[in-house]
């Protein structure tokens, strides 16, 4: 049986690289990849992201997808803190990543 | 001709055009695998029985008309019809519309979810290619929309990613029937537009779906037309929009105009999966219902799917409509699956500049799914894609030939060949390859002469071959 210690492992889409800043507090949507029905199951949150080394023990893992889909090599560490709406405000056929990056902004 | 899914499935039995998988399948790629792999092999349909993580009452159901086989079979004419003859039999009945019929009771209705009950991971939704940003259950279905307006009722089929229990992602491109209804009368109001998703109606609903029909034209009807009686419908439980009775499942909600979620990215009809992602419409469902037992149909979508039967054909024929009202002198037209509905060839009955200038103006001016045309003459076969080229490669000329329009706001965007920038503006390109003689040639002095055995002999000497032709030893 798993330990619940064990650390959970969320998949994310990017657009460049540079939307997953280092240490930085960041708007993501996040996929569950927990086996089962509900996998692929969709977040938005705020969390933050980190590739050192001495930050990852402490922290969630995080696969980082491109726009294509493809899934990069190097995985992330995640510390999500907090949730934000399935529903966010923006309009239909307009840039979703904008639409999560208001939604972070208006909640700070 | 099949009432419904369950009707479909047993005639592709009967033809011997359905392979049962009894074996448990994860819905987690492997399904999106084997189903792939079938459709590139131009393998049969699938019916994976038994899902892992699913009860053994629901069940997939894949590919229904990816070959043309299975086209025939749905139009109920011989499996062993040619792509001509089911070209044919389709344009014979698409004038001929048969209005749908609104019944109280319906298989649809046997199971009903609404409110806080419903949950689309009950679905086995398959996540269908690695790196797909989720999981797709809205690639073989029909999705009902209305212009508030003008009450027109519009059937499409658009891809839907399951987002969590209520909520639906998709992708119905903006120049899309749904998407231009969406955006001028729901979104410019701030109103959420109903919408119902019906997957596993008869194959021929969804073929209307599917088909290039003009704006405000009643798919319903149309479907009538080509089965030869009319669509049972039965209304929504959350909306007075009329839904396929017969259908295996529907997902009622509303596509909301001012809240948006992540879609895509997606491995699509054109073979690739080209980075499409986050541009698209937000659905939140209000009441699911299903037969007892249902049966999820499903399109693996990629390289040869059941768009390059279904929506290619459909295309071929409204393009000749289309070309035919302009007073181009088009005689057939064929989209190859092999093209992913990106191509198609154009057979006139005569060519030149001013033609070639007539059908791009045409088939580009209010959106363009096309980006590559051969204009062909009579003498060549068009279902021939070997003998297509055959004139493309010596009829062309490289540098008079060419004949190239540009636009922006209404290309494919979707055609892998364009940059990430090109579409996001919808800018894009369409070329035609004229393949015919120049009109100022005279065929006397200046047409080369084709050197095929139809072209180069007599009559009589043609005639004196075929009849020897065992004679001389040859089997066939």
């Amino acid at each position: 049986m798993a330990s619940t210690n064990e650390p959970k492992i969320w998949e994310t889409f990017v657009r460049r690289p540079t939307d997953l800043a280092e240490g930085a507090e960041t708007p993501l949507v996040l996929r569950d990849l927990n086996p089962g029905r509900r996998k692929y199951g969709m977040r938005h949150v705020v969390a933050i992201v980190s590739q050192k080394k001495e930050d990852l023990p402490q922290m969630d893992i995080l696969r980082v997808r491109t726009v294509v889909g493809i899934l990069l090599p190097e995985p992330r560490g995640i510390k999500i803190l907090h949730e934000l709406p399935i529903e966010l405000p923006g309009q239909a056929y307009r840039d979703f990543f904008t639409a999560l990056r208001a939604a972070a902004e208006k909640r700070e | 001709m099949s009432d419904d899914t369950r009707e479909f499935i047993e005639t592709l039995r009967s033809t011997g055009d359905l392979l049962e998988i009894d074996e448990e399948v994860s819905w987690d790629m492997e399904l999106g695998a084997i189903s792939r792999l079938a459709c590139e092999k131009d393998g049969p349909a699938l019916w994976f029985k038994s899902i892992a993580d699913y009860p053994e009452d629901v069940s997939v159901f894949v590919n229904p008309m990816a070959t043309w086989r299975r086209v025939a079979a749905a139009f109920g004419v011989a499996p062993t019809s040619s792509v001509k003859e089911i070209y044919q039999e389709y344009e014979r009945r698409e004038g001929k519309l048969i209005p749908p019929v609104t019944v109280d009771q319906g298989p649809c209705k046997e199971v009903r979810w609404v409110g806080d009950t419903l949950d689309l991971f009950n679905l086995p939704a398959p996540m269908l290619h690695d790196g797909d940003g989720g999981r797709y259950i809205g690639t073989w279905d029909l999705a009902v929309s209305r212009d508030p307006n003008t009450g027109w009722v519009n059937w499409g089929m658009y891809r839907f990613m399951v987002y969590d229990s209520t909520h639906l992602t998709g992708f119905p491109r903006p120049t899309s029937h749904l998407g231009k209804v969406f955006q001028d009368h729901y979104v410019t109001k701030g109103k959420a537009m109903p919408l119902a998703i019906v997957i596993g109606a008869d194959p021929l609903s969804h073929f209307a779906a599917a088909a290039t029909y003009h704006l405000g034209g009643d798919e319903a009807a149309l479907a009538g037309g080509l089965r030869g009686s009319p669509v049972e419908l039965i209304r929504c439980e959350t909306s007075d929009l009329l839904v396929p009775a017969r259908a295996e499942i529907v997902i009622e909600g509303e596509v909301l105009p001012d809240r948006v979620a992540l879609e895509g990215p997606y491995g699509e009809y054109p073979g690739y999966r080209t980075g499409e992602m986050g541009n698209g419409i937000l659905f939140r469902a209000t009441a699911f219902t299903h037969r007892r037992r249902p049966i999820l149909t499903v399109d693996a979508t990629g390289y040869k799917d059941d768009s390059s039967t279904i929506t290619a054909m459909s295309g071929a024929v409204a393009i000749k409509r289309r070309l035919e009202r302009h007073g181009v002198p088009v005689v057939d037209v064929y989209v190859p699956p092999e093209g992913a509905v990106h191509l198609a060839v154009i057979g006139v009955q005569f060519g030149g500049k001013e033609i070639a200038r007539k059908i791009l103006e045409t088939l580009t001016s209010r959106r363009a799914l096309l980006s590559k045309i051969f204009m062909v003459e009579t003498d060549v076969d068009i279902f021939d894609i070997g003998k297509v080229l055959h004139a493309f490669s010596t009829k062309c000329h490289p540098a008079h030939g060419v004949h190239a329009v540009h636009y922006e706001g209404r290309a494919n965007t979707l055609t892998p060949c364009y940059s990430q920038g090109e579409r996001a503006a919808q800018k894009g390109a369409t070329v035609l390859f004229d393949c015919t003689w120049p009109g100022e040639w005279s065929r006397q002095w200046e047409v080369p002469v084709k050197a095929t055995f139809d072209s180069i002999f007599p009559e009589s000497i043609r005639q004196k071959v075929l009849e020897r032709w065992r004679g001389y030893g040859f089997n066939q």
